[in-house]
């Protein structure tokens, strides 16, 4: 299972994405930092998807 | 068991870890042991002042408030901030370039953080030694007629924050080395582990950012008060709890390997989903944390104490995955009995000692933190020494010494150095456990009584329980027994980071790669039965928990401060 990595780290962003959302989207929950931090970390978890996926292309091309 | 075949590795043979700690280029060799120096010097302090703090709780030593909290302050932030950060940094690059097997990537920038967490080291001790004792969570709200030392101590976890994503961007660069070489093209479970442990460390680099940012600007003039300190603490204290576990559970997976030979039985693609799992659990259950917010919804209250009960699954399956393969491992070779199988481990290696009492330790812990994050508990334990009741055996007994096992295995590779008197540190952790038991039994049944968690003097003018000082006396006891064990180690880590010595002999490690009887062929229960009777454990605590308490004749307030 060559992609697992992949595919774990892009769970990683999608549940920290999901509830960052959460947090921004029901103000009376009212914690703006946790919508930075998880927010912030989707978005860290993203590019470390990314940059995975550039590496294996990279890889495939040799 | 006596039948058992357990070779030892030869005399003078080294592991892949060792062998490749032992190949690093002289640069990354003295990068680590600075990082590993630094981080032995804050763990000297913290337990220096965590001495004379339980010295003061048992009443055997009387200061003025403003020298108690400033000793607790310096205990904290040297701890739980500066020895668990400095020490998993220094993990983080030592496993990453041993991964790699040719050193560390982007060697400049691991250097740059160094330099940013020890010049945070110094303002951190610094401002909490002259400034207004904050606590180790800094709060703005004790010092609002000070803003230097607001400023000044935000300032020293900014800087630990900015030296730990450098330190995080080397590691990760590092793991990505092989495949960039075209020399793999997946992570090893280890490898992958690193790559989402160093992400993990960025985030709460974000997290400290967003909890302490705002009291430098603060003190400049160029903000408000930071008055929402208490709920950014909390996101950054959740991120606090998980990433020392994770980095435990890769060093007992990293130790586990080099001191039996034995990997992960259920393949490396379920290690990747465990670690994995950290970073997945992470945000839902940190809810827990507003538990002591008295204007919390009681629908939140709810889903929160529903989610807290998956905080330690990630830790629980390490554990199963470890235990079971170690187990299957052995009866392949045709150990016996229900805990027999055991006796074959290299407990004579004082890494493997320290591992296992870690263990132990990790289950008594859970066991008691599950009783404390309920709902309806959390209110009336989190501002009682309950807490540092039970917290001592994660700081002390499950970090502290799996990370000082690490050093046992590492710091002798990197200089040809020997490992300090092997015997007595053997013997070293299962004192700490002594100590830390005697410390934890008195502490929460002191919580369960309501001793109150950050008052020095709880005698109340003589109005207070007559078993409060009781209890307060054997929680210095057993502080001073496992202070002076773990002192005992940590002067023998230091000895060996010093050594130049050439070993008379090599640690002891077994090897049980491969059994005649087959791994699978016999089952391995030790794993599962132990998850289970934690859970029986916890069951059992709670019901008492709440037994006790509402024997007693009080009424919670919701004091909001965090743990």
């Amino acid at each position: 299972m060559k992609n697992d990595e992949l595919w774990l780290t892009l769970t990683i962003a999608a549940v920290w994405a999901v509830l960052a959302a959460v947090y921004a989207f029901v103000p009376s929950l009212g914690m703006p930092g946790y919508v930075r931090v998880w927010g912030g970390g989707a978005v860290l978890f993203l590019l470390l998807a990314g940059l995975l996926t550039a590496i294996g292309r990279k890889a495939r091309q040799g | 068991m006596s039948s058992m075949s357990t070779p030892f590795a030869p005399a003078g043979s080294r592991s892949r870890l060792t062998a490749r700690i032992a190949a690093l280029p002289a640069a990354d060799k003295a990068l680590l042991k600075l990082l590993f120096g630094a981080a032995l010097l804050a763990l000297a302090l913290g337990l220096a002042g965590g001495f004379v703090t339980a010295l003061a709780r048992a009443g055997a030593l009387t200061f003025f408030p403003d020298d108690a909290y400033r000793i607790l302050t310096l205990h904290g932030v040297s701890v739980f901030f500066y020895w668990l950060y400095l020490i998993q940094a220094a993990l983080l690059l030592v496993l990453a370039a041993a991964e790699n097997g040719r050193g560390l990537a982007l060697r400049p920038v691991a250097w740059l953080g160094a330099a940013l967490m020890l010049a945070g080291f110094g303002v951190s001790e610094w401002i909490s030694a002259t400034g207004t004792p904050l606590l180790y969570d800094g709060s703005p709200e004790l010092a609002v007629d000070d803003p230097r030392s607001v400023g000044f101590f935000a300032l020293g976890y900014l800087l630990l924050s900015a030296g730990l994503v450098a330190s995080a961007v080397s590691g990760i660069a590092t793991v990505l080395q092989p495949r960039l070489r075209g020399d793999a093209d997946e992570f090893s479970s280890i490898g992958f582990a690193l790559f989402a442990w160093a992400g993990f460390l960025v985030v709460s680099a974000i997290a400290a950012t967003n909890a302490f940012l705002p009291g430098v600007l603060w003190s400049l003039g160029a903000g408000p008060f930071p008055a929402d300190h208490g709920t950014e603490w909390h996101i950054l204290f959740h991120n606090l709890h998980y990433l020392p576990l994770m980095a435990t559970v890769l060093v007992w997976y990293v130790l586990t390997e080099h001191l039996t030979g034995v990997k992960s039985i259920h393949g490396a693609r379920m290690s990747k989903i465990v670690f994995a799992a950290y970073l997945v659990f992470v945000p839902p259950t940190s809810l827990y944390h507003m538990f002591l917010e008295p204007n919390l919804s009681e629908s939140v209250r709810v889903v929160g104490s529903l989610l807290s009960l998956f905080v330690s699954v990630p830790t629980l399956a390490a554990f199963a995955i470890i235990v079971s393969s170690l187990e299957a491992s052995a009866r392949a070779r045709g150990a016996s009995g229900l805990f027999g199988w055991m006796r074959g481990l290299p407990w004579d290696n004082p890494a493997m000692a320290n591992m296992g009492w870690a263990a132990v330790n990790m289950m008594v812990g859970i066991t008691f933190a599950f009783v404390l994050i309920q709902g309806e508990l959390a209110p009336l334990l989190s501002d009682t020494f309950f807490v540092p009741g039970y917290f001592h055996f994660f700081a002390a007994g499950v970090l502290t010494q799996t990370f000082l096992a690490a050093m046992m295995v590492m710091l002798p590779a990197f200089g040809g150095g020997a490992l300090w008197r092997p015997a007595v540190l053997t013997r070293m952790p299962a004192l700490v456990t002594a100590g830390l038991v005697l410390f934890g039994a008195a502490g929460i049944a002191a919580g369960f009584m309501g001793v109150p968690r950050r008052v020095f003097d709880v005698s109340y003018g003589g109005v207070a329980p007559a078993a409060w000082p009781v209890l307060m006396a054997l929680v210095g006891v057993g502080a001073t027994v496992f202070a002076v064990a773990i002192a005992v180690t940590v002067y023998g880590v230091v000895r060996t980071l010093l050594s130049r010595r050439t070993p008379a002999f090599q640690a002891s490690v077994v090897d049980w790669r491969a059994g005649p009887d087959g791994v699978g062929a016999a089952p391995a229960w030790t794993g599962p039965l132990s998850v289970a009777a934690l859970v029986a454990a916890m069951y059992v605590f709670t019901i008492v928990a709440f037994q006790l308490i509402q024997s007693l004749p009080i009424i919670a307030v919701g004091g909001g401060h965090g743990h």
